[in-house]
């Protein structure tokens, strides 16, 4: 029977089933530190052992200072859940990409970077953007910290086969239209649970002529669409992405060999749902509410809600949403002021990004009330955009260059948002208060973030162009 | 089980609203219920002192893999949460500490439900009968292996 390439991937893992519940294998197991602390506990409290060390593989990414990091660290409560992971990894045989690491970085960036995210595997984090991974044909999803402790303890996980979902991306890429735009604008067509149990596959010419890094941003908002995961079938390019990379296995041109011959969806594969998506005509998206679906146009006007009626933002919605951004009906979006401009995160934060980031920048200089900061997305990112003199071009315009980590996408080191701030952010989610308390996100792509942070409002990056 | 409902009526109430980012470097449960839908409710944590179930909409708890948010929810004393949808990892992490139930309804009970209504909720056979109405609900079956991980008290203590 024809399969999908999620159900390939899926029914290769299975070690038991029950009732349509399966349990299935976990080839790699993320961890950062704050989704681990209490399963390490638990596996401390019940005698138990890490089942595989040699596949679960630790960084810190999520609390860590983007500051200069020779510096002691002001955060008490964050450095000891840093230190906590330390030990955790040290007592129970795992490797970890601590602090001082050359390999240190966001964990959805350094997966790929060190070539441990391959094709075909099943990839767990307790992080709800693992989904990221699914770029290079894995089945990689988000779970919780008790997930995280069975993880660990047997490598396994039970459940349930999730529904199926292709989206066909068709049409020309026009420059300034990133991947970011396409998610976004996915999202805003599909909605916050267009993709509610469901693994998406997305495909289509627009996705194969995508970098790496533009498959990494769009399957990392898979979930912002209420999905499993996201995948993307791997091929020449996937296969050229990971071959020097620092971990990839001795036997790397039989592996390729193999993924070739299997990892796709088969020609007549039954998809539980299909949607086509032209992005010929669509112009760099902004988001202005409080959900990554509340999306417009840079150069249309911020919605009313009597335009909404009972959708997935139903009016009501749309009206607290508009109260909390502090933003009128029909104010042109490409008029509203920003205060700070945040380029990172799991989504935007690789070497990509960041060189396109510098084209729009270079000679340039950040508007005078807004302070921006460029967040790289691993150690390795940062070295690459130094040699390449990146660093220079976002320092002469005034941008902060920063250590790499998560930083202000969740807000829970020291780089947040004052409450009323407005920030233009590479980041995911533009949830009330996510990058901290009041704060005001609007989610762009890295291009436009730039923009933004020159012209000290939202704008067009067209126009910079 | 019977109780107060606490109802918030709109999709898409996420996990920062739940529990912000910057309460997930505390370690202990009770400290992380104190800030327990702070965005959304300052007087959460009054309701909750006869309140044990919430009503919401669609694709509750989105966002964030987070235990932190049934963790906080559960601390804070909620023991059932009635909504249109779940988000995924919300829906597992909420079972499988055995924190919260998480139990799925349709839009006819949504609308039969109002704050500070008095339910006695049957899990066991999917029931809910609204005292404060006297009407009765039927709730979404939970699938074979969710029915077992709550049964069984979590997910440690699962025997498939």
């Amino acid at each position: 029977m024809p399969k999908t390439l999620y159900e390939k991937i899926f029914d290769s893992h299975i070690i038991a089933t029950r009732n349509q519940s399966h349990l299935l294998y976990v080839d790699r197991h993320f961890l950062h530190e704050v989704t681990s602390p209490q399963a390490f506990d638990g596996l401390r409290l019940n005698k138990r052992q890490v089942r595989r060390p040699d596949l679960t593989i630790a960084t810190v990414d999520h609390n860590i200072p983007t500051t200069d990091r020779s510096l002691p660290m002001v955060d008490k409560v964050s450095s000891i859940q840093i230190n906590t992971l330390e030990n955790n990894c040290k007592y129970f045989g795992i490797k970890l990409f601590g602090m001082n690491s050359p390999d240190q970085g966001i964990v959805h960036v350094i997966g790929p970077q060190l070539g441990i995210t391959l094709p075909g595997t099943t990839i767990v984090c307790g992080d709800s953007h693992t989904s990221t991974h699914g770029a290079f044909g894995t089945l990689a999803f988000g779970i919780g910290t008790s997930e995280v402790e069975h993880v660990l303890a047997t490598q396994t996980i039970w459940m349930q086969k999730s529904k199926s979902f292709k989206i066909t991306i068709s049409g020309k890429q026009k420059p300034a239209i990133t991947a970011k735009d396409i998610i976004l604008f996915i999202i805003r067509s599909i909605g916050t649970s267009g993709g509610a149990g469901t693994v998406v596959e997305y495909s289509g010419d627009v996705v194969i002529n995508f970098s790496m890094a533009q498959r990494m941003t769009m399957c990392n908002m898979s979930i912002e669409a209420g999905a499993r995961a996201g995948i993307v079938a791997p091929d020449q390019k996937t296969f050229d992405y990971l071959r020097d990379k620092k971990y990839i296995p001795h036997n790397y041109d039989a592996l390729i060999d193999y993924w070739k011959s299997y990892l796709y969806s088969d020609p007549n594969a039954k998809f539980d749902k299909k949607i086509d998506i032209e992005i010929s005509n669509i112009s760099p998206q902004v988001s202005w509410g409080t959900n990554p679906s509340m999306v417009s146009d840079i150069n249309s006007k911020i919605p009313f809600p009597e335009q909404y009626s009972e959708s997935d933002h139903n009016r009501l919605e749309v009206e607290n949403a508009l109260k909390y951004m502090g933003l009128k009906p029909g104010t042109p979006i490409n008029e509203i002021t920003i205060d700070r401009v945040f380029i990172g995160s799991c989504t935007n934060s690789r070497l990509e990004d960041l060189i396109e980031v510098s084209k729009i920048v270079k000679g340039r200089k950040v508007f005078p009330t807004v302070k921006a900061i460029i967040v790289p997305g691993s150690q390795l990112v940062k070295k690459q955009a130094e040699t390449l003199g990146l660093h220079k071009i976002f320092k002469d315009a005034n941008f902060e260059w920063r250590e790499s980590g998560c930083s202000m996408c969740l807000g829970m080191n020291n780089d947040f948002l004052l409450p009323g701030e407005r920030c233009a952010s590479t980041s995911n989610r533009n949830f009330e208060g996510r990058q901290g308390v009041g704060g005001r996100t609007h989610l762009v792509s890295p291009i436009m973030a730039a923009a933004a942070a020159l012209k000290g409002h939202l704008v067009d990056v067209r126009e910079l162009m | 089980m019977i109780s107060r409902v606490i109802a918030y009526k709109s999709n898409n109430i996420d996990t920062d609203s739940i529990i912000p980012g910057k309460y997930l470097k505390l370690h202990e449960y009770e400290e992380l219920a104190k800030h327990a839908m702070e965005g959304l409710d300052p007087n959460f944590s009054n309701k909750t002192k006869d309140c044990s179930f919430i009503i919401a909409g669609h694709n509750f708890g989105c966002g964030s893999s987070r235990e932190h948010a049934p963790i906080a929810l559960s601390f804070s004393g909620i023991k059932i949460i009635l909504a249109l949808s779940f988000a995924r990892i919300f829906y597992r992490n909420a079972i499988d500490g055995a924190f919260i139930i998480p139990v799925e309804i349709d839009q006819n009970t949504y609308d039969g439900i109002n704050d500070g209504d008095e339910l006695n909720i049957d899990i066991q056979n999917n029931k809910i009968k609204n005292l404060t109405t006297s009407k009765t609900y039927s709730t979404k079956p939970f699938s074979y292996l969710i029915k077992k991980i709550i049964d069984a008290g979590g997910i440690f203590k699962l025997d498939m």
